[in-house]
Parts: C-alpha cells; sequence; structure tokens
C-alpha cells in the first residue's frame, strides 16, 4: 500500500452467474432493488449514470466502459455544491468473474478524496451486501438509509 | 455544531468521515421531521440549523421522565426498605 493510493475497493462472492447479476448494473428496475429509490441509466459509454439513491442523494455521473457481462465503468459523484466528490470527479470499475457456481463482484472507487474514502468504502460494503441479496431474486428489505417521510 | 450557525449537510458529513453521505442525510431527516432541526434549500445544498424551542422542550422532557423516574425509584425502595426491616415472625 502507498500514501498515492486514492481509491476504495471491495469484494464480494454473489451465487448467481456474470449474465444474471450484469443487469442488476445496468437496468434501473434492477440496480433500484439493491440501491437508489429511482434511476435514470443509460448504459453506453458517454450515457447517463444518476441515481436517486435516498430521496436526497443524487449520484451523477456517465458510463465510461460497458463489456457485457463482466466489466461495468462509469464516473460517480454527488449532485450537491457542499461536496468535495462532485459529478463526474471519481471514478468506479465493477467487474465480474465467475468462479465455479458463483461470481466475484469487485468494485474499485478512484480518484476520491482523501477524506472521502471511509464513507465510501462504508456506502460500497452497505449497498454490495444488498446486491448479494437482490442478484440471487431475493427481497434486500427496505434501505434503512432511504428518507422517510415524517410520521412513517 | 448547529445550535448557533448554519450548516450544510455537506459540512456536518465531513466531521463524520467514517459515516456515508446517504446516512448523514438519514440522521438529520429524522432530526427534522422530530423538529429538532430547521432545514433549508439554497440550490442543490441543505443548510440545517437547531430550533432552540424544540430542543428546550426536549431538554424539559427529558428532565421531567427523570424526576418521575427517579421518585419512582425512591418509592419502591423505599416500600422494600419498610419490608424488609419487619422481622419474619411479624409479618403476615
Amino acid at each position: 500500500m502507498t500514501s498515492e493510493t486514492n481509491y476504495v475497493e471491495r469484494e464480494v462472492r454473489v451465487a448467481a452467474r456474470a449474465e444474471t447479476i450484469f443487469p442488476f448494473l445496468t437496468d434501473p428496475d434492477k440496480i433500484t432493488r439493491w440501491m437508489g429509490v429511482t434511476a435514470e441509466l443509460d448504459p453506453r459509454p458517454g450515457g447517463i449514470y444518476r441515481i436517486d439513491v435516498t430521496g436526497q442523494d443524487i449520484a451523477s455521473g456517465a458510463f465510461v466502459e460497458i463489456s457485457p457481462y463482466s466489466k461495468v465503468v462509469f464516473t460517480f459523484g454527488w449532485e450537491s455544491e457542499d461536496t468535495m466528490v462532485s459529478p463526474g470527479t471519481s471514478t468506479v470499475e465493477i467487474t465480474l468473474t465467475e468462479d465455479g457456481g458463483s461470481t466475484i463482484v469487485r468494485l474499485r472507487h478512484s480518484d476520491l478524496p482523501e477524506l472521502d474514502r471511509e464513507s465510501h468504502g462504508l456506502g460500497w460494503d452497505h449497498y454490495l451486501g444488498r446486491l448479494v441479496i437482490a442478484a440471487v431474486g431475493d427481497d434486500p428489505g427496505p434501505d434503512p438509509w432511504k428518507a422517510t417521510d415524517a410520521g412513517s | 455544531m448547529v445550535q448557533h450557525q448554519e450548516r450544510t449537510s455537506g459540512d456536518i458529513a465531513a466531521h463524520f468521515p467514517e459515516v456515508t453521505r446517504p446516512a448523514i442525510s438519514q440522521h438529520l431527516k429524522v432530526l427534522e421531521d422530530a423538529g429538532l432541526l430547521a432545514m433549508r434549500k439554497e440550490g442543490t445544498k441543505r443548510l440545517y440549523q437547531a430550533v432552540p424551542e424544540r430542543l428546550a422542550d426536549l431538554k424539559r422532557y427529558l428532565e421531567a421522565f427523570w424526576d418521575d423516574r427517579l421518585q419512582l425509584l425512591a418509592r419502591e425502595a423505599e416500600t422494600e426498605e419498610r419490608r424488609s426491616s419487619i422481622p419474619d415472625d411479624q409479618r403476615n
């Protein structure tokens, strides 16, 4: 590990084929089963990547690379003036590698300012944990980070 | 942090590097719904400040809560004390 490391990396194993998991990264209906309230995704280079994660926090960027069933790369940031991680300033690369009957999902989030690395790593822990459940067809339940209306 | 000045959600989040932005938003929303924080939007920023009257209400409530509980504790303990100070042969 060097001081130049500017990314966080996470890895989960999903009990499904890469072909099954891939749409959970590119299809708005499927991605919101594990992350986000609404999503606008245009999975082609330059296409929009925009997810309202909680009803209050919008993650926004653009797809860079889409290699069916093995790799998705998109830029990432928050639509807010008061963040160090503005839209397009960081990059997320997700690779799918089949291994036996399951698939290893590796996520690397690069170009993050040092102060924002830990929180984003924890965010991906949270959401990849939900992907592991959603990608095999189960319900990860409501996202505890989702904004709820008063009284509900 | 927000008692005497407004702060943006990002500024608040920056004080908690081990908490994700969505989780910070969730906590702030709960406090806002409870009326303890006031929020106003300015462009894409959300600014939060404490609502002193509601915090005072909460402080009063908590103090009254513990006053009540402590009185109950005192009463129960005194009853227990009287019971255990009665010799066995005088109990009915």
